[in-house]
């Protein structure tokens, strides 16, 4: 159950929602039981459940859009390139600075799509197959969306590191 | 294989996905071109970062039993739910939807990990030395240290030589709690007695460090309770007529209850807050 409740932590950023999420997802499990396919993951199922829930009660308002503009990405790379010989180097050294707050935080302002199969993946260590199985896509899918959400998060902590003063400021 | 071909591949390449001669021809390629290299190494990072700084985050028991205690309401505002329609008798208290929901979980993961490992010797064993304890506190053979109808009384004194978080559950309903300290190949144990009305009726709590639990070298669980607990925070075993074994853990404590009790009073008693 740990695995629903800390997507449902990540996803909602407060412990109050995600108890409230968790506990929905779980009722809706006992009123659509007989939808349930015997055989196949339960975990994926309610996992699904969970994902639909979560669209439906906290993402009413605000549609996100699922395309990333590829660009920022490719630019962040050559600006970080042009502040130090190594940047690999530079960027271990800013994000180490970084609060472990300020890396959860980044990770939950990424697009859901793709935030969610990085939490799958990097925190709670699903395959790719397995990550196909929980949000119904294809392993091709899996593969570019944690490529470019782990792309996206580099985005977003040089852009904490750049706020915190760690980096100079254009 | 050229740049753009190694950059559709990093992610699998992060996760230790790639093999044979894809493997190879990537390694390779890495090996010779600094940008190919350096993308690489970031992704790398990246995932490092996640994994390293964003803790996981674990179910409060609380959360659980209020889950559960949703669950059973929402059983009494209808007539015939799945769980009856499943086994064809309305006896069954819908509370333990969840759990059959969680159990079925388990064993389907349970399953597919087809564990291989080593038996565990029944002294190192945390389940069974735990059944034997209960067994123990039933004969009177163990007897608490400190008893009291305070459980404030008896945390404080079994926290004072452990380095673990004691979890003492609100004395409502019970006569009194008990507890003692034990140690065995250097890991402490705190146990917890609760006795409640009627000669027999004992519900015993051994409770040690999680990570010692898990680690397995002094003391260990066997895998499909460390499979459970460690993708559900939970683990069930009952033989019928003596004993319901309810394991759970708490902050770094892992909690092993075991009594006679009716696993959802067990669970609903040991979950309480007293808030």
């Amino acid at each position: 159950m740990d695995i629903l409740y800390n997507y449902a932590m990540r996803m909602t950023s407060n412990p109050d929602d995600a108890h409230d999420l968790l506990q929905e997802t779980y009722l809706k499990a006992y009123r659509f039981w007989d939808k349930y396919e015997k055989g196949t993951n339960i975990r994926a199922w309610l996992f699904r459940i969970m994902k639909n829930t979560y669209i439906n009660l906290y993402r009413k308002t605000v549609k996100e859009p699922d395309t990333v503009d590829y660009d920022e990405i490719k630019n962040f790379y050559n600006t970080i390139k042009d502040e130090s010989a190594d940047p690999n180097d530079l960027q271990e050294k800013l994000f180490g600075q970084l609060l472990d707050d300020e890396v959860a935080k980044a990770l939950e302002s990424l697009p859901e799509d793709f935030r969610t199969v990085v939490i799958l993946c990097d925190i709670e260590g699903l395959t790719y197959e397995e990550i196909a199985d929980f949000v119904e896509c294809p392993v091709g899918t899996v593969r570019s969306r944690l490529h470019r959400g782990r792309k996206l998060l580099q985005v977003k902590l040089f852009e904490y590191a750049k706020s915190r003063g760690f980096i100079g400021k254009d | 294989m050229n740049c753009s071909q190694v950059y559709e591949l990093i992610s699998e390449a992060v996760d230790r996905r790639l093999s044979g001669k894809v493997r190879q021809e990537f390694e390779t390629h890495i090996s010779i071109c600094g940008q190919c290299q350096a993308e690489f190494t970031s992704e790398e990072m990246i995932k490092s970062l996640i994994q390293h700084r964003i803790p996981r985050a674990k179910m409060p028991a609380e959360v659980y039993s209020a889950v559960v205690e949703a669950l059973a309401h929402e059983r009494q505002s209808e007539k015939r739910s799945w769980f009856t329609a499943f086994f064809g008798q309305p006896i069954f208290n819908p509370a333990v939807a969840l759990i059959l929901i969680l159990t079925i979980a388990v064993g389907m993961y349970s399953v597919v990990k087809k564990p291989l490992a080593p038996k565990l010797p029944n002294e190192k064993n945390i389940i069974s030395q735990s059944i034997k304890n209960y067994a123990a506190v039933m004969a009177g053979s163990i007897k608490p240290k400190i008893m009291s109808h305070a459980a404030d009384d008896v945390k404080d004194y079994l926290k004072k030589d452990v380095s673990f978080d004691i979890s003492v559950a609100p004395t409502n309903g019970c006569d009194w709690c008990g507890g003692t300290l034990s140690e065995f190949d250097g890991v402490k144990l705190a146990h917890v007695v609760y006795k409640f009305g009627g000669e027999q009726n004992l519900l015993y709590v051994s409770q040690t460090d999680l990570d010692e639990a898990m680690k397995g070298e002094k003391i260990g669980l066997p895998t499909d309770a460390k499979d459970a607990l460690e993708k559900t925070g939970w683990y069930f075993q009952d033989k019928p007529g003596k004993y319901n074994l309810v394991m759970w853990e708490q902050k770094h404590t892992l909690c092993t209850a075991v009594s006679k009790m009716d696993r959802q009073k067990m669970i609903a008693f040991l979950t309480d807050t007293g808030e």
